[in-house]
């Protein structure tokens, strides 16, 4: 319970700078995803005839993610409905927190990519800002990392989802993860060292890649999660490369495939795909006892 | 026919329910077959039904959004 409501201080900086940037319209969906996941595990629980625990802070968190991991434009009923789905399909249908196979999170964004296409667009931009093109849309469109400036990006003064575009916000909450011990770093750490050394490759900047789309939430938030994400530190490391070369695949031909728009950026894709390895690297690198010396 | 919400959503829980049940059944058929009756073992294939129908799930809107290209 204490790493729920740790998470939920965390994705504060990144929730509260995302209300600033988008206003009325970014905290009604936040609420809607927060209360929506709350009610949908009540119910399902109750029904089910389970120990109610949606006050524990993983559903708030569930709730969080998800709102934040969408369009300003997405329409609210869209919010609710992807958030339910998470909670009942993706967490409680096999038993609740800790017995979950993918994160009910993205579980529930994959839903909404597919039930809900034409809410992700337009992407609404923040403040200011005059173009509503993200930077993986230019990316896309250019085959360079100059869309925007990297200080512009770090800030959050880009297009993209509720909660995606401030990194600055992102980074603070994932070092007070790091420092209450409430996250599996090594996940994000290998996650953005692939997409580091494949950039370089690349000849593209890699602070770009880092500071656009929602690669920063999801290694950071969402494969780090500890239900879903493998227990021992080789199988933590492994899924966090996975995590990031799928997601920089996806960047850089994901776009070249008819319907694969949606999944330009790649996050929801490379995240629950890696989820299904979780419990294979779990077997594979659990440490083995060594047995007691005999006797002599 | 895709078009609409209501019907992308309902295709998924028809995979789903038609996943989990036909992964049930010739579960629950083969625990027969050994002669299984204890409620644990039947209980734990009901759970492996599930994880297959999230599975399917998973791979069904994931198929549906890229290969078919229904953003088109």
């Amino acid at each position: 319970m204490k790493m729920m409501y740790g998470m939920l201080t965390a994705l504060a900086p990144a929730a509260i700078f995302s209300v600033f940037a988008f206003g009325w319209d970014a905290l009604i969906r936040i609420v809607v995803g927060v209360s929506t996941a709350i009610v949908a595990e009540f119910l399902y629980q109750k029904i089910a005839g389970r120990k109610v625990t949606a006050t524990d802070g993983s559903a708030m968190v569930t709730g969080l993610l998800l709102s934040m991991a969408v369009s300003v434009s997405t329409p609210v009923y869209a919010v609710a409905a992807s958030v339910a789905f998470g909670i009942v399909a993706g967490k409680q249908l096999l038993g609740g927190l800790g017995k979950n196979l993918f994160n009910p999170a993205m579980f529930g964004r994959l839903f909404y990519l597919f039930v809900f296409p034409d809410s992700i667009l337009p992407w609404r931009p923040p403040f200011d800002v005059t173009t509503s093109a993200t930077p993986l849309e230019l990316l896309r469109e250019t085959g360079q990392t100059n869309g925007y400036s990297i200080l512009d990006m770090f800030l959050g003064r880009i297009p993209g989802s509720i909660g995606e575009i401030s990194s600055i916000a992102l980074i603070l909450g994932f070092s007070y993860l790091v420092i209450r011990k409430f996250v599996r770093w090594r996940i994000p750490a290998a996650a953005f060292s692939v997409v580091l050394i494949l950039a370089v490759i690349a000849g593209q900047n890699p602070l770009y890649h880092f500071f656009a789309g929602s690669l920063m939430l999801g290694a950071c938030f969402m494969a780090t999660d500890p239900m879903t994400s493998p227990r021992f530190e080789k199988g933590q490391l492994i899924l966090g490369a996975g995590v990031g070369l799928i997601i920089m695949s996806m960047r850089w031909w994901g776009w070249q495939t008819p319907g694969v728009y949606v999944f330009t950026e790649g996050t929801t894709f490379a995240v629950l795909t890696m989820n299904l390895f979780v419990p294979w690297f779990n077997r594979l690198f659990k440490p083995v006892k060594k047995a007691a010396p005999k006797p002599a | 026919m895709f078009d609409n919400s209501f019907v992308r959503f309902l295709s998924v829980a028809v995979v789903m329910f038609a996943v989990g049940y036909i992964r049930y059944g010739v579960g629950l058929a083969r625990l027969k077959r050994e002669g299984e009756v204890e409620e644990k073992a039947r209980t734990a294939m009901a759970t492996t039904a599930k994880k297959w129908s999230l599975v399917a799930a998973f791979l069904y809107m994931v198929g549906m959004v890229s290969v078919a290209g229904l953003f088109l």
